[in-house]
């Protein structure tokens, strides 16, 4: 999420371009009606935190409320974030510290419906700090002085592996955080360039398949309801659209109600637009789609990315969330 | 000499492919990580059975096409002008020293701003990258005209879009294939970039699906289906050079050995 920073970095000065000129960027959407039905473009990471938005166009809870929902996969933040300022998107998915992110930065995005959630059971999340096959650490407070990977440093990651060390007694500042891919961590694991990792599925399956261990719970670690990710749009196009928006919520909320009761549906999506092996897809861990953002452990979040010094300004809850 | 220097080439990839598959099996790597080509071309025939990958293929071969098509159109003209219109090589010569080094990538955010994850992202960084390959080598096979050739054409009075037609270009097509060739590779590369990073439809963003799904030898056999596609590319690019260069020394010379 380095990526997300540059194109933050980049839609600043945008934004600052724009808000002189009379170009107006929420106003060239391609969220054209035409019979009835309105085009969206959402932004969309690959992975299963967005199983719910494939699966609720595929029953058709967007089409029933008049959308027509294109999915486009672009590689984190750094595509979707400046995309949906500049209306390429609609809609985007974006984990939550990069919204609180953005908003301390006077990027105005909105949250419009929840996206995904810790599981609310300690040691059997869908994300876990991970050590190697053999490896001696058997406790968050072991990091001390170790090497963590995270997939972008001073974000929800290294915010959460930190406070899983300072709830076992230990002292987060002597963690030493190394920035890489998720999907490099397990082979970064094995080749004991870190000493652990910030593993999501399916890196979290992949390592334990290869006889890692998880020691902590880190997003559950920050509140066992913490909202990791959410969807999103700008300031601007929730403004001048309304009901479009109002319609994207409600159909939101129905898909991520009926993901979270249909898991075996939701492996079955996974299928069709990620390439996770039959092998693995068995062992995932899912997360948990609740209808709605947890209020509480966003607070929770900001306030340890605010204690960590991840924000310029307080991000204010209020302007972000619906 | 042809027929053995073929087989020659052949056992070394037998030879590459043979590493490939013993490397892992014998526990230098992780298997995990760098499958064995036997189970690389497994996967690879996987994704030829898949329609999704020709798509895939389509959408970056449709990149690099247009990129590269735009990039050589507009490379040519650029050089061409510049080089006939007597001080326009003076004033631009600085800039094009200065916009030439930023690296295509370095543009992803732009890129991402103006135009999303579509093609024209990748198209504009397809262009960017290639043009100046092109609009380089232009400007120096204009440099290589024979004065004398040049002032031969002026003495029977050729206008100024016959020399062009008949001196200038003529000389500058070697240069200008050789930009052709180095800017059809150069487009490939950042047409898979691309596509990698923002996301853009095309194999690029297929190999970072796999890549996020631990879909690790479906990974390698994407990589494998973009080295194949370079070779092709540039066995396609000297195909057309020698086509187009028939007449010129350097390749008479090349067929007469």
């Amino acid at each position: 999420m380095r990526r997300l920073l540059v194109g933050l970095t980049a839609w600043s000065v945008l934004a600052s371009v724009t808000a002189c000129g009379s170009s107006d960027p929420g106003g060239k959407d391609t969220a054209g009606s035409s019979g009835g039905t309105t085009a969206v473009k959402v932004g969309v990471v690959p992975v299963l935190d967005v199983a719910p938005i494939y699966l609720g166009e595929k029953q058709g809870f967007y089409a029933d409320r008049g959308l027509e929902l294109e999915l486009v996969p672009a590689q984190g933040g750094a595509a979707i974030v400046p995309g949906v300022m500049s209306g390429q998107f609609q809609f985007g998915f974006s984990n939550t510290t990069s919204l609180l992110l953005a908003r301390s930065k006077n990027v105005p995005v909105k949250a419009v419906a929840n996206g995904v959630a810790s599981t609310g059971e300690d040691g059997a999340d869908f994300a876990a700090i991970t050590v190697r096959k053999g490896s001696p650490l058997t406790s968050a407070k072991q990091l001390e002085g170790k090497k963590a990977a995270v997939n972008t440093l001073n974000n929800i990651c290294d915010t959460s592996i930190r406070e899983s060390v300072r709830k076992d007694g230990g002292d987060p500042a002597k963690v030493e955080f190394v920035e890489m891919p998720f999907d490099r961590m397990p082979a970064a694991l094995d080749g004991r360039q870190v000493d652990a990792a910030c593993t999501p599925e399916p890196a979290l399956a992949t390592v334990k398949a290869a006889g890692g261990k998880e020691i902590a719970s880190n997003f559950h670690d920050v509140s066992p309801d913490l909202t990791v990710a959410m969807y999103f749009t700008s300031e601007q196009f929730a403004g001048k659209n309304p009901e479009l928006v109002k319609k994207f919520q409600e159909a939101t909320a129905e898909s991520l109600k009926y993901a979270d009761s249909h898991p075996e549906e939701v492996r079955q999506i996974l299928t069709t637009y990620t390439k996770i092996p039959a092998t693995l897809l068995e062992k995932l861990t899912l997360p948990r789609y609740p209808a709605e953002p947890d209020r509480p452990s966003i607070e929770r979040l900001a306030e340890l990315g605010e204690r960590d010094g991840l924000f310029e300004k307080k991000p204010d809850l209020d302007e972000l969330l619906p | 000499m042809r027929g053995s220097d073929a087989a020659l080439g052949a056992a070394g990839f037998a030879v590459f492919v043979l590493l490939g598959e013993a490397v892992p099996r014998l526990g230098l790597v992780d298997e995990d990580h760098f499958p064995p080509a036997g189970r690389i071309a497994g996967a690879l025939g996987r994704e030829l059975s898949d329609t999704a990958f020709w798509s895939a293929l389509g959408d970056t071969l449709t990149g690099w096409a247009l990129g590269l098509a735009i990039a050589v159109s507009a490379g040519v003209v650029a050089g061409v002008v510049i080089s006939v219109v007597p001080w326009l090589r003076e004033v631009t010569a600085s800039t094009i020293e200065f916009l030439r080094p930023i690296p295509s990538v370095a543009l992803i955010p732009l890129a991402v701003l103006l135009y999303g994850t579509e093609l024209r992202s990748v198209l504009l960084l397809v262009v960017y990258a290639s043009f100046w390959q092109v609009l380089i080598q232009v400007l120096y096979g204009v440099r290589d005209v024979d004065p004398v050739a040049e002032e031969t054409a002026r003495s029977y009075g050729l206008g100024a879009w016959a020399r062009v037609r008949h001196v200038l270009w003529p000389s500058a097509l070697p240069y200008v294939m050789t930009g052709v060739r180095l800017a059809a590779a150069v487009a490939l590369i950042l047409a898979v970039t691309a596509e990698l990073v923002i996301g853009a439809p095309g194999l690029g963003a297929r190999i970072a699906v796999a890549q996020t799904s631990q879909a690790v030898p479906e990974m390698y056999a994407l990589i494998v289906v973009t080295g194949v596609l370079g070779l092709l590319i540039n066995v396609g690019a000297r195909a057309v050079e020698r086509r187009a260069l028939a007449w010129h020394q350097s390749v008479r010379g090349e067929v007469a050995v």
